[in-house]
């Protein structure tokens, strides 16, 4: 099945959804210091979690219970940034690197250990109750919903719970299924959807009360292709057709190409790059690679001129080569001149650094790069 | 560090108002959640119906036995011990029938990382936790306590008048807090320590002592009972107040105070433990 493109209805389903402009937050306590425009300002932001060397066996788990090696571990350490309304940013980096603490902090869950936090005017932790009401959060390996009954029934709660009026709930709904197609599981309990099915309704849900700002955590882990494309369909539509301003966490770094301009790169609770992922393709695209196949497998030998001329010449099967090398210090029609001189060639390629390898070679440490704000 | 500021959506008695009123609408949206959940299990809720009853039947029987090799204890005849061991039943079925949560909440919530969900909505989180599910099976505690009570009452000769019943909501309401405020405390623990099992278990036990007359245990078990884990203080005094004993002193006007100072510092330790609550890795 192909997902079919995403189109939003106009007309009276669309009244309940507004346009997130500006609004100036009720209940604001500290005047808003950030400029006109931006929705998220972070400013030196840190979170130090206190954590302790567990001893392993049964006489080591008494022995934690009186004596413990405290240690202070930073997971967020002096983070800043702004987003402005209706940017879609990605927000990546391994395992530990501080991704979610960061999610965390920003969604009000938890307390920073310093620095600052602004909202839309609010800050989280301090305003939660008034703060959560303005942002939609999901957890791709959590559900909002209510696990043994019906999806329905968790958006009839969450209404009630988001104070949603029964009109703008019901031409959210309409307008949720147009996009994602939920109507036919809505009367299915949750533990009975896939997880392609339940993340549809995880997203609905988080939308449920129309918030100018969507955090996500990993939404397309686990995914199929076709499930991963109908919610990027789906994030693209919000984004263009009422500038919600999304965030996102993800290891899928296609989530990023299709969806973010805006990249920001975090490893051990730094922020390592922070601006357009086309430019960081442009500064650090540097390796392109070659790859060909030989009409005759005699004629390897030849090769070896190109590793004696410092390229890294890879063996990919018996007649595939591929050759890697620096395009700034190499020209790449110079390069497939000498190849095409040395050998018969029947198939030739030339390709791009894939962009996990840069990422890979930013966390490694071997990338250096100016983080541009 | 940031000052510690109370949430609440207005400022002052009309916020607190408007929240009370949200929340209470919210309470039977809630519950009739927890009724669908419960109905899509039939099977399972007649089962624990039957063993929740069992076990109260078993527990009860003891005082039967009892009573059947002493004639009185310290004092107390059958039928007011057994009035005294149904009015206990009362907070301790309110506390069962809301209070499902909080037993396991440090494995729960915090360790499995629920209690991310429940701050990212926008209603109070004590309130959440507290009603998310129910066990709605000990009702039935309920129900035997009154039956006792009301079986003691008649062998006893004692009228239920229109005040005595007023009498027995509201020390029954404040027994209630009671109990549910001490599990809260408990459950605050869970903020800071990183235990599956937690600290209840220990003071689980310690609900058995309210069940019976305060004066036959020693001076110290009796100001344990009264003011640190006041179970003793919950159900003892107010008991006596409805029997018409004569006793001093007559602790039964302090109940309402207690309940009231325990529930003041378990929502204030909730609300500060909140913001030490450190989530889980993912």
């Amino acid at each position: 099945m192909a997902a079919a493109p995403v189109r939003l209805i106009r007309g009276p389903a669309s009244r309940a959804f507004v346009q997130h402009q500006r609004r100036a937050p009720v209940n604001a306590r500290i005047p808003n210091r950030m400029s006109a425009d931006s929705l998220i300002h972070v400013q030196e932001l840190s979170k130090h979690f206190r954590t302790f060397k567990r001893r392993e066996g049964v006489w080591g788990s008494i022995q934690n219970l009186f004596v413990r090696d405290y240690r202070t571990v930073a997971a967020v350490d002096r983070v800043g940034f702004t987003i402005e309304r209706g940017e879609m940013v990605g927000y990546i980096g391994p395992n530990g690197a501080g991704k979610s603490t960061t999610i965390k902090m920003l969604t009000g869950i938890l307390v920073p250990t310093s620095g600052e936090i602004r909202i839309n005017g609010y800050v989280p932790y301090r305003q939660r109750r008034q703060y959560v009401k303005t942002i939609g959060v999901v957890f791709g390996q959590r559900t909002q919903l209510w696990w043994d009954i019906a999806v329905i029934e968790s958006f009839k709660l969450l209404r009630r719970i988001y104070d949603v009026s029964q009109r703008d709930f019901d031409a959210r709904m309409e307008h949720f299924d147009a996009i994602l197609n939920i109507r036919d599981y809505l009367h299915t309990p949750v533990r009975k959807l896939s997880l392609g099915e339940r993340m549809r309704c995880d997203l609905a849900a988080a939308l449920l009360h129309n918030p100018p700002l969507l955090f996500l955590d990993e939404p397309t882990i686990g995914l199929d292709v076709v499930a991963k494309d109908h919610i990027r369909q789906f994030l693209r539509a919000i984004n263009r057709e009422f500038r919600t301003t999304v965030l996102l966490t993800t290891h899928d770094l296609d989530d990023i190409e299709e969806l973010c301009r805006r990249i920001m790169i975090i490893d051990h609770g730094k922020v390592l790059y922070d601006g357009h992922l086309a430019q960081l393709k442009q500064q650090l695209l540097r390796t392109k690679q070659i790859k060909f196949a030989l009409k005759d497998r005699t004629q390897a030998g030849c090769l070896d001129a190109f590793s004696r001329d410092g390229l890294e010449v890879d063996q990919v099967d018996e007649l595939t080569y591929r050759i890697r090398f620096d395009r700034v210090k190499v020209s790449t029609s110079g390069l497939i001149r000498k190849i095409l001189d040395a050998v018969d060639v029947r198939d030739l390629l030339i390709e791009d650094e894939p962009i996990e390898e840069i990422i890979k070679r930013i966390y490694a440490g071997e990338a250096h790069l100016e983080v541009s704000v | 560090m940031p000052t510690l500021t109370p949430i609440s959506e207005k400022s002052g008695i009309a916020g607190l108002l408007d929240a009370g009123e949200r929340h209470f609408g919210l309470f039977f949206d809630y519950f009739s959640q927890y009724a669908k959940v419960r109905v899509s299990y039939r099977g399972d809720f007649f089962i624990s119906l039957a063993t929740s009853f069992a076990a109260t039947i078993f527990a009860l029987s003891f005082v039967v036995v009892l009573f059947q090799k002493v004639p009185q204890l310290a004092g107390w005849r059958f039928e007011e011990v057994l009035f005294l061991y149904g009015f206990s039943l009362i907070p301790y079925g309110i506390f069962n029938i809301v209070s499902l949560n909080l037993y396991d909440f440090g494995n729960n919530y915090i360790i499995e990382g629920k209690f991310d969900r429940v701050l990212l909505r926008p209603i109070s989180s004590l309130f959440q936790v507290l009603f998310e599910t129910f066990r709605i099976e000990s009702l039935q505690e309920v129900a035997t306590g009154v039956f006792c009570m009301w079986w003691a009452t008649r062998h006893l000769g004692l009228a239920w008048t229109p005040a005595k019943v007023a009498m027995l909501f509201f020390f029954g309401l404040c027994a209630g807090i009671i109990y549910i405020s001490v599990f809260l405390i408990l459950s605050t623990v869970s903020f800071w320590f990183e235990d599956r099992i937690g600290v209840h278990p220990p003071v689980w036990n310690v609900m058995a002592f309210g069940r019976y007359p305060l004066s036959i245990y020693s001076g110290m078990v009796q100001f344990f009972l009264c003011w640190i884990i006041p179970f003793g203080l919950a159900s003892f005094y107010p008991s006596v107040r409805m029997l018409g004993r004569t006793i001093s002193p007559q602790y039964a006007p302090l109940v309402p105070v207690v309940a009231v100072v325990f529930l003041t510092i378990a929502i204030s330790l909730w609300n500060f433990g909140t913001r030490h609550y450190s989530s889980t890795g993912t």
